[in-house]
């Protein structure tokens, strides 16, 4: 139950900036998720939180403690390792003891704290198994209950999932979510996955080369990515280089691809050259008389993905445009003649192009 | 890190500790070595004579050119054997696959000169088969010389090239293969363009140890040379010789033997450093489905160059229990050779047990603190302990030996003709082994084990022992097992500085050789035989547990 606070830490190693002025502040009870392609920074963020990372220059609280000098083994962290680390010499019982033995806990007490530790994470009854008898997931969830345990002041993550198969996955991370919302804990996570990362946040950080590129809600990365980078990691999007005109008091027409799109708001000064993202899922498959914002296109490749059919249109210039369509709704909604994409201007992002 | 707290001190006293040990015991002794090669021998000034004087002659340079050749030529039979058996043991379907690779390795940890020493009981001038050929009439070839000394240093040594080819073979993912035979390749053109190739630098890499083992051997050459010039064997006699003793020439021979298998050493990380090629197998390759007759062949072929290999052993186990007519022997069994070798007194078998022990344990106890903190905490320090601690690898035992007399005969610190100075030379010998396979367990221990433990609230020295040590021991064990059983079975360094209370089973073996108790050597040779191999076969499981990394 303890807020975090990084004060501009920074970390090198060799040449390489791996965590470069970063300043975050984690709320009490909040899921944080670190978010970025491997090399980011975020595992060695992660890791000055814990204590095996040292901090260069800048600082680390919880609450109003500095924790940044503080040895690992003293910091009262939680952390779930993505190969588990679960000692192979120990039962399962032992490994969950391990830290409240550390700490001193009386024995009798310990007993029934592991054993309720175990039932938190549905295995109650296990104590007494060997860890090579526990299947990747149960390793996994042996792992957690032994960071929870020790009531820790903060859980940390380090792609926790990534070993487990894609269904099991699924299932743990909203065992996950569960279990930190049900205890109110700080939880600080680091995935790759941007899937993951939407599901399980309260907020998100995604980081860039040891820079924060955006912190904030799921829906406001998705929907509002503050830049081209964020727009493209946080899942597929169309994005069509173009020139901006004169802003028109409501939308902003930009030349791209050899038509005028209308995009919301005052995006750039006339005449400077902008990326438009334009997610899948905002484009509808309209027949081109239709009228409307739209853009003519043509179908190439139809995918059916199951839930939804994905549509690879290619516009009059060449231009490839994806569209994601619920299954069902396209086949009877296929236009005759001409077809045209219909966006709406408001679900438009635009940047300026690099 | 300053958040590693007692760990740090652990890792400064460790590395300095060990660095300590080795300047004091490896360092300064071979510096006293050079120092004694550059120096007048009467006056004590400075000069390159001595160096002149053994590369202007005849013999010495013939010295040199036999012991080269001879490793040479060892180097290439045994890359000519070890390669096809290391094919048929990762790929064929042979009958007796474990124990034909346990087999395998034992002529690595076996006595060598026992193994010539078994050919000349054989095939020597009084040998058993050349008495019972020469019988029926068919005169045989002299084994003694070059040719002997190759046969013997290609059966013992070959498991170098096997093994660590054995585990390439197995580290290639049988996809690699298909891939190939997919666009149109035959499996002899796979195998000659991919497998191999892949696994040439583990071949070399073990074909250049066998080249070092070679050279610097000192047992198998005094055992077979006769009056051959060997570099090892000259170096001891000018040194210890009674006759023609010659201190500073014998001081200039091991500089440059020092220097050539430096030399070969440094091309040896040189080439592994630029050529890696993990194909990371997720699984051992499947057997090839080979058509009877050509399983029989590779099985013929696998079986015998191993029983081969292991037969010199087996022959001086029976032969020792033969009765002996001076040098010729008779078929009666007995235990005279026994009876005759103990009677003098049990005390080498005594000092063998004693001093292979402290030496597998302070060997241990100095090489797994290394070990780990090379692979885990490492500095510029520690680095440097990492170059010093492989050195021993290229300095042989007799001129270690020579050194450790030097600079331990007088002045503060005396250790000659004590037993410390025996452990001192085994534990530096064997360093490098202990702390290669150290570091070999903790890099199979996963460094978040560790963090995991820290984490949960326990700082990291108390982590190191009370997780790390114990996730250690297993493998440890098995080390210390080996370092056991090369420390009995030492002779070159042993040779040089024992002392008549502390003489063991090796010197009993090598004196009985160069005198005419031929019944007490073989007796002597099947008491090493067995203290080596009851341990060995003890820890067998655990060897194999960990196999490649232990040898």
């Amino acid at each position: 139950m303890t807020t975090i606070r990084l004060d501009a830490v920074r970390r090198t190693f060799g040449a390489v900036r791996a965590v470069d002025d970063i300043s975050l502040t984690i709320g009490q009870g909040e899921f944080f998720t670190l978010l970025g392609p491997s090399g980011c920074g975020k595992t060695t963020l992660l890791r000055m939180i814990a204590g095996f990372c040292d901090v260069e220059q800048g600082s680390v609280w919880f609450g109003d403690q500095r924790i940044d000098k503080l040895p690992a083994h003293r910091r009262n962290t939680g952390m779930v390792f993505q190969n588990y680390a679960i000692f192979p010499n120990l039962t399962v019982a032992r490994n969950v003891a391990y830290g409240l033995r550390a700490r001193g806990v009386d024995r009798a007490q310990i007993a029934t704290r592991v054993e309720k530790a175990l039932q938190t994470v549905r295995l109650g009854g296990y104590g007494e198994r060997w860890p090579h008898q526990l299947s990747g997931g149960q390793l996994q969830r042996v792992a957690i209950a032994r960071s929870l345990v020790i009531e820790p002041a903060v859980l940390l993550f380090d792609e926790p999932l990534s070993n487990l198969d894609a269904q099991l996955r699924v299932q743990m991370r909203v065992e996950i979510r569960q279990l930190q919302q049900s205890l109110g804990l700080t939880a600080v996570y680091v995935t790759h996955d941007q899937e993951e990362a939407l599901a399980i946040s309260d907020r998100i950080a995604v980081l860039r080369a040891g820079r924060v590129e955006q912190v904030g809600s799921p829906e406001a990365i998705y929907r509002a990515p503050e830049t081209a980078f964020v727009a493209e990691f946080m899942g597929a999007t169309n994005m069509l280089p173009g020139e901006a005109g004169a802003f028109d008091g409501t939308t902003t027409p930009v030349a791209a691809c050899g038509h005028t799109l209308h995009v919301a708001g005052q995006v750039a000064a006339p005449g400077a050259k902008v990326m438009l993202s334009l997610r899948p899922e905002t484009l509808r498959l309209v027949a081109a008389a239709a009228g409307g914002p739209c853009l003519p296109v043509r179908l190439q490749l139809r995918e059916f993905l199951g839930p939804i059919v994905r549509l690879h249109m290619v516009l009059p210039d060449g231009t490839p445009i994806r569209v994601s369509a619920l299954a069902g709704q396209d086949a009877a909604a296929m236009p005759e003649g001409d077809l045209a994409l219909a966006y709406d201007p408001a679900q438009v992002v635009a940047f300026p192009a690099p | 890190m300053k958040s590693l707290g007692g760990i740090a001190a652990f890792r400064n006293a460790t590395t300095l500790i060990a660095l300590a040990f080795l300047a004091l015991f490896l360092l300064y002794p071979l510096w006293l070595v050079l120092q004694n090669s550059l120096q007048d021998e009467a006056s004590g000034q400075f000069t390159l004579q001595n160096f002149t004087q053994i590369l202007s002659s005849p013999y010495y340079l013939g010295s040199f050119r036999n012991s080269v050749v001879a490793g040479a030529l060892s180097t290439v039979l045994a890359s000519l054997i070890g390669v096809p058996l290391a094919f048929c043991l990762a790929r064929v379907d042979l009958p007796g696959k474990s124990a034909l690779m346990t087999l395998a390795s034992l002529p690595l940890v076996l006595p060598s000169f026992v193994s010539a020493y078994a050919l000349v009981l054989l095939f020597g001038h009084a040998g058993v088969v050349t008495v019972a050929l020469r019988a029926i009439g068919i005169p045989i070839g002299s084994i003694y010389g070059m040719s002997g000394i190759v046969i013997v240093f290609t059966l013992t040594l070959y498991p170098y090239v096997l093994l660590p080819t054995v585990a390439g073979f197995r580290a290639i993912d049988v996809s690699i293969e298909e891939s190939g035979r997919n666009l149109g390749a035959s499996r002899w053109y796979v195998f000659r363009t991919v497998l191999l190739p892949v696994v040439m630098p583990a071949m070399l890499a073990g074909a250049l140890l066998v080249f070092i083992e070679a050279l610097e051997n000192f047992g198998v050459p005094s055992v077979l040379a006769e009056d051959k010039p060997y570099l090892a064997v000259d170096i001891f006699k000018l040194f210890a010789g009674e006759s023609d003793s010659n201190p500073a020439a014998a001081g200039a021979l091991s500089v440059l033997l020092v220097a050539t298998t430096a030399l070969v050493l440094l091309l040896q990380r040189h080439y592994l450093a630029r050529r890696r090629f993990a194909t990371g197998a997720r699984r051992a390759p499947p057997a090839i489905p080979l058509s009877r007759p050509w399983r029989l062949a590779a099985s013929v072929f696998s079986w015998g160059i191993v029983l081969l290999s292991v037969m010199p052993f087996v022959a001086v186990v029976v032969i020792s229990f033969l009765r002996f007519h001076g040098p010729v022997l008779s078929w009666e069994f007995g235990l005279n050779n026994y009876a005759s070798l103990l009677r003098g007194s049990y005390q080498p078998l005594y000092s063998t047990l004693l001093l292979a022990s402290m030496a597998a344990l302070l060997a241990t106890l100095l090489g797994a603190p290394i070990g780990y903190v090379l692979t885990r905490h490492r500095t510029r320090l520690s680095g440097l302990l990492d170059v010093v601690g492989m050195i021993p690898f290229a300095v042989s035992g007799t001129v270690l030996a020579i050194g450790l007399l030097l600079a331990f005969n007088s002045g503060w610190l005396v250790l000659t003709g004590g037993w410390l100075i025996l452990v001192v030379a085994y534990v530096v010998r064997k360093l490098p082994f202990s702390i290669r396979s150290a570091s070999a367990i903790v890099h199979q221990i996963d460094p978040s084990l560790e963090e995991a433990s820290i984490n949960l609230g326990v700082s990291p020295l108390k982590t190191f022992v009370t997780l790390t040590v114990p996730l250690m021991l297993g493998g440890l064990a098995g080390g210390m097992v080996l370092i056991w059983v090369t420390a009995a079975s030492e002779l070159s360094s042993t040779i040089v500085l024992y002392s008549s209370k502390w003489a063991t089973m090796t010197v009993t073996m090598f004196q009985a050789l160069q005198g005419t108790g031929a019944g007490e050597a073989a007796a002597a040779a099947s008491i090493l035989i067995v203290f080596t191999l009851v341990p060995l076969l003890l820890v067998y499981r655990l060897l194999r547990r960990h196999d490649g990394s232990l040898l």
